[in-house]
């Protein structure tokens, strides 16, 4: 039974007070442009889902306090939470460098736009990614 | 008074816990005995004089008591009678109290003659493995013979029978600081943690607290331990920061530091369980820190035969003496490798038990407690071991002990000489109780010094004190307990002024190395008659490790499933090290090589009781009822569960089946009016700017283009391209809708739409607020039903023109402020008529008495399904299960064409969501009219003698339609829209049913009926 | 045409209860009307409409509420208000609230009846209620005022604390799930299962 702590109302509650989303920053292909979506985008978006050991980035519901969606940096190995962030931000920029695999791959662009505005941008970015 | 010679006299000092002034009278496997206030049940049998407590779980070996608390591997015993019978209790953990009536376990017919105990004269054929080798063949024998034998002879206790008569609960706690463990070091951690302020819970599984203070020897500021440990109890349970608990096992430490905590509040006292006392209470607790301070376990000796009643722990036989005053029996022998036991035996000679001799493997004995046995005149025997033991016919009682040279690595016993005695006091060193360090993946470290296993590492917030910890002097525990509570309770209470504790002053004799001892070599040849137990609870020895070793199990993860050793309700509280010992002497492998197995929760097992809690009875689920359920009660409908809700069936008059009602219900709405409660309808309220527009995302046709006060029927799909819901949405002004969902949609779907508009369509400004609570629904449906409403009287115009098919109007009816919705789900003439909720049971009594005149009467949920499959319409979930297209049921004209987006289109394009094979919805007549075809019957291409045969689809609503006064069925089947016509096979159980595929609209294909 | 018939969820089962046999006094609050308001925070107007309507600040900090005469709002989320005042005056508020909000995205809504409110009074509420709530009630952080959305015996539930010393607590539950949780809290607010936490015990012996 984890412990988790929403970052939209701050409420610290039991894993059945919250709503497992499965894993994090999967963009809908239909609501950039719905013509052209090849099989594979979309075979993507419905079924290929990562599951590193480790560094994992994921979606929670604040089920029982505020019901807003959010996104949580979790280590599978100690279930420890890394870092909690809103539904439209990005990783810390710290995690996003320690992110390996896939999601390694996934902040790459982010991290080159981070570093590109800030050294170290300590407060989250705020971009939809 | 019995007792004599076991029951020590008062004169002896023993006894601190029992009251002699107060007897208590007892059952045991029917016998009647007497004991003492403050018994526990091993103790007052052993006073009775009784050695033999059990059978063992494989061999049915007679078996005694072996501990003092909850390590006792032997004697389970069952406690009460009928429905409060509860098996497998240790007796060392039951408290004793007048009338009590407790049984032995696994033996038949009796304790003292038992006929399974012939499994021990074949043990030799009853190896680690043994049922994965033997029971193979033939396979058919295993259901019927092997498995019912072997679970009639092996097992433990019997379940009770009858329905457990006593209540249970649960509670959620937070606190700062859990310390686990009421002795010495967890009353130093409860006190230290508790001096900041922190909220702390100390808990102990006894009934007493202090531990082992009352037997561990030595002083805490020159006086007994106890005196200390006393002090501080006291002053935890007044402080009102600190929850003392007795009676109650920390079960099970899980992530974030969750733990289990079983409280047995009642267990000891009929009287408190007749006051109506919750019989067990399971604590689940938050702690932001944790102090494992459960002590340690001795170890007992793998020596010949060494499970015989009378074989007993050193600490156990010690205990026995201070606690209660019961001897363990009249002449003993100590059978140690280390300083500890001493104290045994001189704590036994204080209260006059006698001790032959002491028998210590170490060549070398000079420690200062061998001194002062030495003084007090008992015969050490260094350098020497166990090498037998003699028993009476039956092994019941020990009549002597073989004792022999012994080095370490010796092999045969080549001398012996035989010591007369009826017990043995046994101690092969003390091992950390680290199972709750455990359970959570705390890591081990092995310790050179007390050859055991010590805590290490873990990742979460728990520390570990004192014995547990491999510290073994009072002064050690109290300076670590102190240290651990400060350090937890100041990582939590940043703030807190920690109070410094000082150490207090004691003194206790210095122990000097003990010397392992994993096997003691036996007399004559290895394995003749000769068992070397390591696990008694589940019968698991040396030789059977070793077997497992020469077979290859030589993980100790595999070593642990062949032979069993540590698994199960024990969870090798004694047997673990030494097991390994064995494994390692086996090897050739050291043991921090070898590695421990996986301790698991519970640390002792927990009620069924507590685990249920209030979840019992009526509490048992939640149940939703809706405003007008007392109605349907008082009418006594037959209920069926929708989802957690309980909707009225049917409602059957005197003298008929369900049935005849549902078929009545039926002809009541297609002939005259019926009353429906349909409060259970999802409704949502959508409203914002964007409202249409997320409206036309989520539905696959369309909604912008919905007019004010105008409805339609929409479908929902997944991003897969399947069903998931549907339901008629209306417009309540520009910006905002009333979505009707599925009873079990309500909840999904909200949840749905707030989902899609939090994390993905977040330029959306749309708000989602589900009302289905609000609202008590009812469908007034069938020609007369206009009738009805226009009786009622209000500021509605119910005409035609007035309120047209797929309208809505708010207003006045009967006096009740009402939403009145004209949608059909019988294609009859229908209004959904609804009113806030508490206002639903006047409503509903209203429109039955407005429409007494026209005959109307409730219909339930079966006869509103027959009424909407003779329209041909469909039900979520009977005709879709997730894997079914709006194509697939022919609702293409609900897909939009134009929309260029919403929630799978994109699926829906897929060629394989298109494909001409796939299964579609078609009606069924069965050939003979009066054939009702099951629920999910396959059709079959062609039908054989035996499956397999071919399945083209099945069969997913199905009923007796009294409109057409014949069976109607609707099916999915593989490309069904173009067999219109052909005959299908349904083979069932004995016969094949044919059925003819027509349309799936039985009855009113023009719709004409709702249209009135 | 006869007076509309009124009927609050627990007028049954409350009646039905053998009050004597609990820790503290459980009663229904069935004169209550309640609004589901929704709207933007970062929309100026909307906070100020709905000022000038209830005459007090909707309360912005989580799990707080604000009273003003006979009406209170509770916070339910960033963008969600339960606002409560007599079930009486319920259709004249609403009116307004819905008045002022015209042209402002929100969403005013009547849902009186589709909540039962079990107000518990008494010391020893907040540990009958933990039988059911995995929430630290006990918390520091959980004062008169507080509010707090939970499972309770498995069903969606929040608790509103009235006053403390002795606590007063509403216990709002759906109003289908009524009757559930009162028979929770008869069963577990009994006498003799009550506990009191982190108070005195008896000591064990030692």
């Amino acid at each position: 039974m984890l412990l988790i702590r929403c970052p939209v109302c701050g409420v610290k509650g039991e894993e059945g007070d919250f709503h497992a989303g499965g894993q994090a920053h999967v963009r809908r292909p239909a609501t950039s442009d719905p013509v052209n979506i090849t099989d594979e985008q979309h075979r993507d978006y419905l079924f290929l889902r990562h599951n590193p050991k480790g560094l994992h980035f994921e979606r929670w519901r604040c089920d029982r306090g505020c019901g807003k969606w959010f996104h949580a940096a979790r280590d599978t190995v100690t279930l420890d939470f890394k870092a909690y962030y809103k539904i439209d931000e990005l990783p810390p920029v710290e995690l996003m460098r320690q992110a390996t695999g896939y999601w390694a791959e996934h902040f790459a662009p982010h991290l080159k736009a981070t570093k590109a505005k800030k050294p170290v941008a300590k407060r989250n970015a705020r971009v939809r990614s | 008074m019995t007792g004599k010679p076991y029951r020590l006299p008062e004169s002896a000092g023993a006894g601190r816990l029992t009251d002699r002034a107060k007897p208590v009278s007892f059952t045991f496997d029917g016998k009647k005995m007497t004991g003492f206030a403050g018994d526990s049940l091993a103790s007052a049998v052993m006073a009775n004089g009784q050695r033999l407590l059990g059978r063992s779980f494989k061999y049915h070996r007679p078996r005694g008591l072996v501990g003092l608390g909850s390590e006792e591997p032997n004697a389970l015993v069952g406690v009460g009678e009928g429905a409060r019978h509860e098996p497998n209790l240790r007796a060392t953990q039951v408290e004793l109290y007048d009338g009590m009536v407790a049984v032995s376990q696994n033996r038949w017919p009796s304790l003292g003659f038992d006929v399974g105990a012939f499994n021990n004269r074949l043990s030799r054929l009853f190896p680690s493995g043994f049922y994965y080798k033997t029971f193979m063949w033939p396979r058919s024998f295993w259901k019927t013979i092997y498995e019912p034998t072997i679970r009639h002879a092996a097992g433990l206790g019997k379940a009770p029978t009858g329905r457990d008569p006593d209540t249970y609960e649960q509670l959620h706690v937070h606190c700062e600081v859990l310390v686990i463990g009421g002795g010495v070091t967890g009353l130093a951690a409860a006190e230290a943690a508790a001096s900041t302020g922190a909220r702390v819970i100390i808990a102990d599984e006894n009934p007493r607290f202090g531990g082992l203070a009352d037997i561990a020897g030595g002083k805490i500021d020159g006086r007994p331990q106890t005196d200390w440990a006393a002090l501080r109890v006291q002053q935890l349970a007044k402080a009102d920061n600190v929850h003392v608990l007795a009676r109650t096992t920390v079960a099970g430490h899980f992530h974030h530091n969750y733990l289990l905590l079983f409280e047995r509040l009642a267990d000891h006292d009929p009287q408190l369980i007749a006051d109506g006392v919750p019989r067990h209470r399971l604590w689940k607790v938050r702690a932001n820190q944790v102090v494992v301070a459960a002590g340690a376990i001795e170890r007992p000796i793998a020596f010949a035969n060494n499970d015989r009643p009378g074989v007993l722990l050193a600490s156990a036989a010690r205990g026995l003496v201070e606690r209660y005053g019961v001897a363990p029996g009249l002449m003993g022998v100590l059978f140690t490798n280390n300083d500890d036991a001493y104290r045994t035996a001189l704590r036994l000679k204080e209260a006059g038990v006698g001790i032959a001799c002491i028998v210590d493997v170490r060549q070398q004995v000079d420690g200062a407690l061998a001194e002062a046995a030495r003084a007090a005149g008992f015969e050490v025997m260094s350098g020497h071991a166990i090498a037998g033991i003699e028993t009476d016919i039956g092994g019941k009682a020990i009549s002597a002990v073989k004792v022999a040279p012994y080095s370490s690595g010796q092999g045969r016993v080549i001398n012996e000489e035989k010591i007369e005695c009826d017990f043995v006091a046994m101690s092969g060193g003390w091992n950390p109780a680290v199972h709750l360090w455990c359970h959570n993946g705390g890591k081990l470290k092995f310790d050179d010094s007390l050859q055991t296993f010590v805590p290490a590492r873990h990742s979460d917030a728990i520390s570990i004190a004192g014995a547990a910890n491999g510290r073994m002097s009072v002064g050690e525990c109290i300076a670590e307990g102190y240290a651990a509570g400060e350090a937890a309770a100041k990582a939590v209470m940043s703030k807190a002024k920690a109070v410094r504790m000082k150490p207090p002053s004691t003194e206790q004799e210095a122990e000097k190395r003990l010397e392992p001892i994993w096997f003691a070599p036996a007399t004559g040849k290895y394995n003749e008659g000769n068992k070397h137990f390591i696990d008694f609870q589940n019968d698991v020895t040396a030789a059977d490790l070793e077997l497992a070793q020469r077979e290859g199990y030589e993980s100790v993860e595999h070593t642990k499933r062949y032979t069993t050793l540590g698994m199960a309700t024990d969870q090798g509280k004694t047997s673990n090290v030494n097991g390994l010992g064995v494994v390692s002497q086996a090897t050739g492998r050291v043991i921090p090589e070898i590695g421990t197995t996986t301790f698991r929760p519970p640390y002792t097992p927990i009620s069924m009781g507590s685990i249920a809690g209030t979840s019992v009875g009526k509490l048992f689920l939640p149940v939703r009822k809706t405003p007008v359920f007392s109605w349907h009660e008082a009418e006594q409908a037959n209920f069926e569960p929708v989802g957690e809700w309980r909707r009225p069936y049917c409602y059957p008059k005197m003298n008929e089946d369900r049935q005849a009602a549902v078929n009545r219900e039926i002809m009541v709405v297609r002939e005259g009016v019926g009353l429906l409660d349909a409060s259970t309808l999802g409704k949502i309220e959508i409203k914002g700017p964007d409202a249409a527009a997320l409206l036309d995302r989520v539905y696959t046709n369309t909604f912008s283009t919905l007019k004010i006060g105008k409805g339609r029927y929409g479908l929902m799909m997944n991003e897969m391209g399947f069903l998931m819901d549907d339901g008629v949405t209306v417009r309540l002004a520009d910006d905002h809708f009333l979505m009707h969902t599925t009873s079990g949609g309500a909840d999904r779907i909200a949840a749905w739409l707030e989902e899609w508009l939090q994390t993905e369509w977040m330029e959306l400004r749309v708000f989602v607020t589900p009302v289905t609570e609000q609202w008590a629904q009812f469908a007034v449906a069938g020609p007369k039903a206009r009738e009805v409403l226009q009786a009622l009287g209000g500021d509605i115009d119910f005409s035609a023109d007035g309120l047209s098919f797929m309208s809505m109007a708010e207003g006045r009816v009967g006096g009740y402020p009402v939403r009145v919705f004209r949608i059909s789900f019988s294609g009859e003439l229908s209004y959904e008529i609804a009113a806030p909720a508490n206002f639903g049971r006047g409503l509903w009594d209203s429109l039955l008495k407005a429409g007494e005149p026209f005959g109307i009467k409730a219909y339930g949920t079966e006869a509103l399904h027959v009424l909407r499959a003779e329209k041909g319409f469909i039900v979520i979930g009977d005709e879709t299960d997730g894997t079914v297209t709006p194509l697939d049921v022919g609702l293409d004209w609900a897909v939009s064409k134009k929309k260029t987006d919403y929630i799978g289109k994109r699926s829906l394009e897929q060629s394989y969501l298109k494909a001409p094979n796939r299964k579609q919805l078609v009606g069924l007549y069965t050939e003979d009219p009066n054939e009702v075809l099951p629920d999910g019957a396959y059709a079959v291409e062609k039908v054989t003698d035996k499956p397999p045969m071919k399945m083209i689809g099945q069969v997913t609503s199905t009923y007796w339609s009294p409109t057409l006064k014949r069976s109607i069925a609707m099916a999915l089947i593989e490309d069904g829209r173009n067999r219109m016509g052909e005959m299908l096979l349904f083979p069932l159980a004995g016969k094949v049913v044919k059925a003819q595929i027509v349309d799936p609209v039985f009855y009113d294909k023009q719709g004409a009926r709702q249209n009135v | 045409m006869s007076e509309p018939q009124f009927e609050s969820p627990l007028s049954g089962p409350a009646s039905r209860t053998d009050r004597a046999k609990l820790a503290v006094d459980i009663s229904e609050v069935s004169d209550r009307g309640m609004i589901d308001l929704r709207g933007e925070l970062s929309d100026r107007k909307f906070a100020a409409a709905a000022k000038k309507v209830l005459g007090i600040d909707l309360p912005v900090k989580p799990r707080t509420s604000t009273t003003h005469g006979d009406l209170s709002i509770l916070w339910l989320s960033v963008d969600q208000w339960l606002v409560c005042c007599p079930r009486a005056k319920i259709q004249d508020v609403l009116g307004e609230l819905r008045e002022a909000l015209t042209d402002i995205h929100s969403l005013a809504v009547d849902l009186s009846d589709a909540r039962a409110i079990i107000r518990l009074q008494g010391n020893g509420a907040r540990e009958i209620l933990m039988k059911g709530a995995p929430v630290n009630l006990l918390s520091t952080e959980i004062v008169a005022g507080t509010v707090r959305r939970l499972r309770y015996g498995e069903i969606a539930a929040m608790v509103h604390i009235v006053d403390e010393r002795p606590d007063t607590i509403d216990l709002y539950i759906f109003r289908s799930y009524a009757e559930f949780a009162w028979d929770w809290l008869v069963e577990t607010g009994r006498r003799a299962a009550a506990i009191r936490l982190f108070g005195q015990q008896d000591p064990p012996v030692v």
